[in-house]
């Protein structure tokens, strides 16, 4: 699949954003069950930066529509499409989560900010998974079409969300120990279902070939015919690109895909956990790695989307999606 | 889950008011009925016409484009004069008025024509009007005319005009209703586009069998129930095979071949006699049979004579004489061509070629049709029904454009005479005018009486001995392309791949003007393109251009348009008159003789002019005899006119139907002022339907001779008998070996050729290119394909065909490719013995092993035709005619690369080798430079309202 | 009822003819015209098409055969391209034609994304997906002749290889067909239940039956005795 850039920035920013606005709501509900006292505003801060990094993510995908004027009618198909839940839902989360912001800033009472605290991680999580689902929801991509999305998208949200929130309160007195651990835990987790997808990824559940496409699978004369027999494209009936080329028939150079392959690698999971493990407080270093996980998070992007291939690839001449 | 359904309002329709008109197509040479609407001033839709005999309401890629044809940026706007000082070919003119462009034209004409007519060449490509143009050479007294027919497909014309009195290409065409077998020899796409297409719809519902025999496997072919893959250039060998199968069983039409054709006529046997291999004739130069009744020789033969097929007998003189048959069967019969031993040569099997010809042979004596029709033949005789041998045949430029395309067209119309199977019910059957006698009796007019005055008839016909040829006494040729001289006797329709290298070559002499309408000869209508371009840029030793002067008719900015002094824009299909005329290539189908016209839907938006008003202007200017009165006023105001009121004989014009003054005549009568008001009230066509008792057996059905008498498409009423041994080939075979008693060629080449090719019965040689050289050198055939969607060069120019074709591979076996090292996107070296070209490859399955071909026409000159120069059309895409030499490489240049019989073109004779390019060596070549570049829109709206 | 077209691959010569026609009436239509056409004259030839025709070869040589295959929507019974749609602009009407309603799209890709068949391409000017309508505004026009009430793909085609009607009723020439030549849906695997139907190859007329070999020794003579016979006899 064509991989577009606001797409990317979209599903990255908002995912982190989405992450760490969870942790920080969890937090909340962590202080009214367990004794702890410690300082409240930076992660307010966090929570203020988590959300901004939301709205930026939603701002980066009205880009990509071609007809932008018409946007305010996505939530008109909210009982079948994801992508009208998710605009819905993403609305409700924003006004909640700020609301919850405001409560802890302006001390309201303890109760209401749980109940807005459960709201947002609530539509948090909602939200991610209705971002996911979209892609899920799509039979045509068989590197979508599973269960594996969704999970990797909440994985990798609280994960980079976690490792936002270690970067933030880095430089406070707070101790960073337990959420050091609690990132570097997400981490692993994510790293495991990321090797278990890419391994579906290789495999050869659910391949769509050329022969089905055609309906030429048991033979040319259909009924009573001659056995499976090989089928190949010989001229795709357009000399220069289309719609559906630029869309769906892009592939990533090897060379490129494998970059990314260790980008993301080093870049999402390796250096982060090195970061994390070493535990020494330092801005730079702070400021560094979350530099670093975004420029991982673009390449785990892109990858999802250059790596997919849509059933339309059959027709342009591919023998197996 | 089923989607849930919704109701809405949909968007109002534009409401401006609708107009509808009927016209012809002009996307191609098929002329297809369409009807056009419009909305308001707006071209909203072209589709085809229900009613028309040609489409029955189909329409093909190209005409459904018709609005982006219309559309093109390439459209000529004014009359274009080459800029002085700048050189031929780079394409920069000044805009000029019409009045002086005619000025220029009618000064320089005028003066050739005083001094030496033949000086004027005029030449037209892929155009419809021949019967105008021919008729506009005849009249202003040069035999310097000819249209594309001699690189296109005369050897299919003159092979079947020679041999069954009427041919493949636009003369005839298979019974789609009836036949049960159909063999398709090397046919693309055809002029018979969609006829064709509906035809093989009507097969396939039928459950008749349809095969193929093409080298590649697309279009019809794909769709075939059987393909052969056939060697290219072997076909008559393989049809050859099947006649010695046929012959071999015995399976062959006794009746048919004895009563229609010359299979028991006489041939005398008299070695080295002057007359050895002519018929054996009586007093009234009938020829003889031998009569099995009366066991008597006889030149009256009557519906009762017995013919003796086979035999030697001994004539009056005591000579000794063969029938036809016995002479062919005794060759054919010869081992030579038994299946086993063609089969590796045609790359077909033996079991194969000898099931093809069963199979044939089953439906044809098995499968008999019989209708409850009743006829008279030729001599009276009056059947209560029609049979038909329900076995029919198509072929086209896979036969044809070979340099052994004629005698291969030849051996399969013998077949077609074996199974009895032409014009009778499921046969390939003759589309009016045709038949005709085999030949036609018209003789190349060659010279006026004096100048100023018309040729006695048409500068093309059909020589029957070397007496007929356009030489003079000496043996030189007397056209500029040497149609009808000793190196192509027969070439009935001229050889316009000749003149420009004549021309310049001043050879057989020089001329002053080149007059080219609707022809592309700077690119793809020419052999060795690039040559051919530094040709028509050539001086000689006093700066002058070797062809002083050069006219350019057309509509849009072709290649050819760059190389122009004059510039004469056409208007579109949409804006002028045309007759599709009887007269020219018919449109009729078998049981319908019918014309068309085209008339102006749309005002052109620009300064040009229909061509045909400017030949009708011109001809009144220089007081053409047939255009003026006797006191030298003009007689027709403009083409409009001169269609109404032009009659070649009394009762004939252009157009056949609603004649007489109250247009109540078909066909014959007097003309009528209201001709075309008749014709767009029918939507702009005629149609003429044959009564049943007409339909079949033509070339010997009484009524049918007496009605085509009448309608004026032949001189008398007798049986046209059809030539299985050709006289008018053994005259000039006798020529060649000396023993003529009339002209002989001097030259010893000449002579060997005429020895060899002259085979007065149908006989297969290996294509002339491939005889000079060893087969390893170039060990592939190289041939091109049409696309569907493409015609020749002039669709590049529409926003929305070239999206499907802009660019083109050459096409090569999967198993030869891996073989040679070679994948698909590489680049790679064509190389011919000639010169070599650079474009890229692609395998496939359905490619003949020896085989590589393209799509014809889809590169272009850079600038040309509207495109950007930096279009995949000028970058990506090659050109195959830089390859192919338009002279053989033995004879010094003195032979052309043609079928040494006819003149045809051999553009498929082509060999070349293929080689990998080296690393970094990309990009097409030769690469040719670019004309000035037209602004054309980055973005086209079509239909925004 | 459940419109659609059957698409008959015994026939097909790919000649491109439907794809134009298609792209001539719609161009043009006030449904979604116009089909913007990018570098119409350019280095990169490029538009928006409904209806395209692409070709394909089956099995090896000598016993390959090659396949014309024309593709436009299948107006699927369960179209997520439809669901999908957040704008709600993509919708199937009560005859089963699937449209996009141009005044809602905001151009977002989603329902090409889901369309496993590649029957909806973008256009850049207007930002709006666009996509067969089956001639919509043709087929119930009573301004037009009942024969020409059909697509203008279907009116067009040569080969008469396209069909247009309504599958759920059975006596209708598509349903018909569809019967008898074992028509086919495209990618069943994925189940969007597309209505179209495409018609395989026929399987070839019988061969005859070779007729047992003739030894070609004194064949001239069997000729000419048979000849005696059929012309005196
Ligand atoms: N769309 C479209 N239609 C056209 C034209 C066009 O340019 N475009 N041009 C018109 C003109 S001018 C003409 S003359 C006609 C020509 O119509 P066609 O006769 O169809 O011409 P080609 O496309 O050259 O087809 C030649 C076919 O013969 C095959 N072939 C080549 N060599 C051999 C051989 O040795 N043996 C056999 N059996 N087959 C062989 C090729 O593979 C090809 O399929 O088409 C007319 N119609
Ligand atoms: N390699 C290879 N070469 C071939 C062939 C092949 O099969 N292979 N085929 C050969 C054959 S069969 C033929 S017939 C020739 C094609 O022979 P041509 O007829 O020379 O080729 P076209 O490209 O059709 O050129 C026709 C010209 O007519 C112009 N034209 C179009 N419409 C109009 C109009 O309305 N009025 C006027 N005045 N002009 C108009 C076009 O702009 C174009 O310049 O090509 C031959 N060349
Ligand atoms: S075949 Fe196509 S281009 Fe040729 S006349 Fe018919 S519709 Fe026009
Ligand atoms: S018009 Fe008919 S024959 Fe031509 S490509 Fe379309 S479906 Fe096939
Ligand atoms: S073919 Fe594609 S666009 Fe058409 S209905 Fe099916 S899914 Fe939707
Ligand atoms: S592109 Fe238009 S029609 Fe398609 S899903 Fe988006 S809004 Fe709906
Ligand atoms: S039905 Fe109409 S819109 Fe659909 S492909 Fe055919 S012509 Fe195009
Ligand atoms: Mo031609």
């Amino acid at each position: 699949m064509h991989a577009a850039l606001s797409v990317i920035l979209f599903t990255v920013l908002s995912g982190m954003g989405l992450g760490a606005f969870a942790i920080v709501a969890a937090d909340e509900l962590a202080r009214t069950f367990s004794a702890r006292a410690d300082a409240l505003a930076p992660w307010n801060v966090a929570g203020a930066i988590a959300l901004a990094l939301v709205i930026a993510g939603l701002c980066f995908s009205t880009l990509h529509l071609a007809n932008p004027k018409n946007a305010w009618r996505s939530a008109a198909r909210f009982r079948t499409s994801w992508l009208s839940r998710e605009a819905v839902f993403a609305v409700a989360f924003l006004a909640t989560a700020a609301a919850f912001l405001g409560a802890r800033w302006m001390g309201v009472a303890a109760g209401a900010r749980v109940v807005l605290a459960v709201l947002t991680v609530g539509l948090a999580w909602v939200v991610i998974v209705c971002t996911a689902m979209i892609y899920a929801s799509l039979k045509p991509i068989r590197a979508w079409h599973t269960w594996r999305v969704p999970l990797n998208y909440l994985l990798l949200a609280h994960a980079s969300g976690a490792v936002l929130i270690v970067a933030i309160l880095d430089g406070t007195a707070i101790a960073m120990q337990p959420l050091r651990m609690l990132a570097a835990g997400l981490l692993l987790v994510a790293a495991l279902a990321k090797w278990e997808y890419r391994r579906y990824l290789a495999g050869d559940q659910r391949r769509v070939t050329l022969e089905s496409a055609l309906g030429v699978a048991h033979g040319v004369r259909g009924a009573g015919a001659p056995a499976t027999v090989a089928a190949r494209l010989l001229d795709v009936g357009h000399s220069r690109g289309t719609f559906l080329t630029r869309e769906f028939v892009v592939t990533p150079t090897p060379v490129r895909q494998q970059a990314a392959v260790i980008a993301m690698w080093l870049g999402v999971y390796v250096l982060q956990l090195l970061w994390l493990w070493q535990g020494t407080r330092n801005p730079i270093a702070a400021a560094l790695a979350i530099v670093v996980l975004l420029s991982g998070l673009l390449a785990e992007r892109w990858l999802f989307f250059v790596e997919a291939r849509h059933t339309v690839r059959l027709y342009h001449g591919e023998r197996r999606v | 889950m089923k989607t849930p359904i919704e109701t809405r309002q949909l968007p109002m329709p534009n409401d401006a008011p609708k107009r509808i008109e009927y016209s012809t197509c002009y996307m191609c040479a098929c002329r297809c009925g369409i009807k056009v609407t419009f909305e308001g001033a707006k071209l909203r839709f072209i589709q085809g016409n229900r009613d028309h005999p040609v489409n029955r309401g189909v329409l093909c890629a190209k005409g459904s484009a018709g609005i982006m044809k219309q559309l093109s940026p390439a459209k000529l706007t004014k009359p274009l004069k080459r800029r002085a000082g700048t050189e031929r070919g780079a394409g920069i003119f000044d805009e000029i008025e019409w009045d002086e462009a005619l000025a220029i034209v009618e000064a320089r004409l005028r003066k050739i024509r005083d001094t030496d007519p033949r000086k004027l060449a005029f030449f037209t490509g892929r155009d419809q009007m021949q019967a105008l143009t021919g008729l506009w050479a005849q009249q202003y007294g040069t035999p310097n005319w000819a249209a594309h027919g001699g690189f296109c497909s005369v050897n299919m014309a003159a092979a079947g005009l020679y041999t069954i009195g009427y041919s493949f290409w636009e003369f005839g065409a298979p019974d789609w209703d009836q036949t049960r077998y159909f063999v398709l020899w090397g046919v693309a796409e055809d002029h018979a586009s969609n006829p064709i297409k509906i035809g093989l719809d009507k097969l396939k519902r039928r459950g008749a069998k349809f095969v193929s025999i093409n080298p590649v496997r697309t279009g019809y072919s794909a769709i075939a129930d059987e393909w052969i893959a056939v060697r290219p250039g072997t076909d008559g060998l393989l049809a050859l095979a099947i006649v010695n199968v046929l012959l071999t069983d015995g399976t062959i039409d006794y009746a048919f071949l004895a009563r229609y054709t010359n299979a028991p006529w006489l041939v005398i046997c008299d070695p080295g006699a002057a007359d050895d291999g002519l018929f054996a004739r009586d007093h009234e130069r009938r020829p003889i049979v031998h009569d099995e009744v009366g066991g008597t020789l006889t030149g009256a033969v009557t519906f009762d004579t017995k013919p003796a097929l086979f035999g030697t007998f001994t004539l009056a003189d005591g000579r000794l004489a063969k029938t036809s048959l016995s002479l062919a069967a005794e060759r054919y019969l010869n081992p030579q061509y038994a299946p086993e031993n063609v089969a590796a040569r045609c790359g077909v099997d033996a079991a194969t070629i000898r099931r093809l010809a069963r199979e044939m042979a089953k439906v044809a004596f098995e499968e008999t049709i019989t209708l409850p029709i009743e006829w008279t033949d030729a001599w009276g005789h009056v059947h209560d029904s029609v049979t038909g041998r329900p076995v029919a045949m198509y072929a086209m430029r896979g036969i044809s454009a070979h340099s052994n395309g004629f005698h291969t067209c030849r051996a399969l119309h013998f077949v077609q005479m074996l199974l009895g199977a032409l014009d009778g019910p499921g046969n390939f059957r003759a589309r009016a005018p045709f038949p005709k006698p085999a030949p036609p009796r018209q003789l190349p007019a060659t010279a006026p009486a004096h100048p100023r005055a018309p040729l006695a008839g048409s500068p093309l016909g059909f020589p029957m001995r070397p007496e007929d040829l356009a030489i003079d006494a000496d043996g030189t040729p007397k056209r500029i392309d040497k149609a009808f001289s000793w190196q192509a006797p027969l070439a009935a329709h001229g050889m316009m791949h000749m003149v420009i290298a004549n021309a310049v070559a001043g050879d057989p002499y020089p001329i002053d003007t080149l007059m080219l309408f609707m022809a592309n000869m700077a690119w793809n209508s020419s052999m060795n393109t690039a040559g051919t371009r530094d040709m028509l840029r050539a001086k000689d030793a006093n700066g002058e251009y070797r062809i002083p002067f050069i006219i350019v008719a057309d509509a849009f900015r072709s290649e050819t348009v760059g190389f122009a002094d004059l510039v004469l824009p056409d208007t579109t299909y949409l804006e002028r008159y045309d007759a599709i005329s009887l007269l020219d290539r018919p449109i009729s189908e078998a049981d319908t003789i019918a014309d068309a016209i085209r008339h102006p839907l749309m005002p052109p938006d620009r300064d040009v002019r229909p061509w045909q008003d400017v030949l009708v202007e011109l001809a009144s200017r220089l007081g053409f005899s047939a255009f003026v009165n006797p006191n030298g006023t003009r007689k027709f105001a403009d083409y409009r006119d001169f269609i109404v009121r032009y009659e070649k004989s009394p009762g004939i014009g252009f157009l056949g139907g609603w004649r007489g003054a109250d247009g109540k005549s078909a066909l014959v009568g007097a003309p009528n002022p209201r001709q075309w008001e008749a014709y767009i009230a029918n939507k702009s066509f005629f149609e003429f339907h044959l009564p049943p008792a007409l339909q079949y057996y033509r070339f010997a059905n009484r009524r049918y001779l007496e009605f085509a008498k009448k309608a004026g498409f032949i001189a008398d009423i007798e049986p046209i008998v059809m030539q299985i041994w050709s006289e008018p080939l053994q005259t000039f075979r006798l020529a060649g070996l000396q023993q003529y008693a009339g002209p002989r060629p001097a030259d010893a080449a000449d002579r060997e050729r005429l020895v060899k090719y002259f085979d007065p019965l149908p006989f297969w040689y290996p294509p002339l290119e491939s005889q000079d050289r060893a087969d390893d050198a170039y060990p592939l055939h190289a041939i091109t394909q049409r696309p569907m969607v493409m015609y020749h060069s002039w669709d590049s120019q529409n926003a929305w065909l070239r999206q499907i074709i802009a660019d083109n591979y050459l096409y090569m076996n999967v198993q030869t490719a891996a073989a040679a090292g070679l994948a698909d996107e590489d680049w790679i070296w064509v190389e011919s013995a000639h010169s070599r070209l650079r474009c890229r490859l692609k395998t496939m399955q359905g490619c003949e092993p020896n085989t590589v071909w393209t799509w014809n026409a889809i590169a272009k000159q850079p600038g040309a035709w509207g495109l950007a120069a930096d279009a995949p059309e000028a970058t990506t895409a090659f050109l195959l005619n830089h390859l192919i030499a338009e002279h053989l490489p033995g004879g010094a240049g003195k032979f052309s690369n043609s079928d040494p019989v006819t003149g045809q073109a051999a553009w498929f004779d082509l060999r070349v080798r293929v080689t990998k390019c080296a690393a970094g060596e990309s990009g097409v070549s030769p690469a040719i430079e670019s004309l000035p570049v037209q602004d054309a829109p980055a973005r086209l709206r079509w239909g925004n309202p | 009822m459940k419109l659609g077209l059957v698409i008959d691959l015994d026939t097909c010569v790919g000649c491109h003819a439907c794809a134009t026609a298609c792209k001539e009436w719609n161009g043009a239509s006030a449904i979604s015209g116009p089909l913007t056409d990018d570098s119409p004259y350019g280095a990169d030839p490029t538009g928006v098409w409904f209806n395209r025709v692409r070709h394909y070869e089956v099995g090896e040589f000598p016993g390959c055969k090659t396949i014309n295959f024309p593709m436009s929507c299948l107006h699927c019974e369960d179209a997520a391209c439809v669901s999908v749609c957040p704008t709600g602009a993509s919708y199937k009407r009560e005859d089963g034609i699937v449209l996009v309603d141009q005044d809602r799209c905001m151009g977002c890709n989603l329902c090409a994304w889901a369309c496993p068949y590649g029957a909806r391409e973008l256009d850049p000017a207007s930002g709006t997906m666009k996509k067969c309508t089956l001639c919509v505004d043709r087929i119930y026009d009573q301004s037009l002749p009942v024969e020409e009430r059909e697509p203008a793909c279907v009116l067009a085609c040569p080969t008469h290889a396209r069909h247009f009607g309504d599958f759920d009723d059975p006596q209708s020439k598509v349903s018909q067909l569809t019967a008898s030549r074992n028509g086919f849906g495209l990618l069943g695997e994925l189940d969007y239940k597309p209505v179209n139907r495409y018609l395989p190859p026929r399987t070839p007329p019988q061969a005859a039956s070779p007729a047992p070999a003739v030894a070609s020794e004194g064949a001239l003579a069997r000729l000419i005795a048979r000849a005696r016979a059929a012309i005196t006899g």
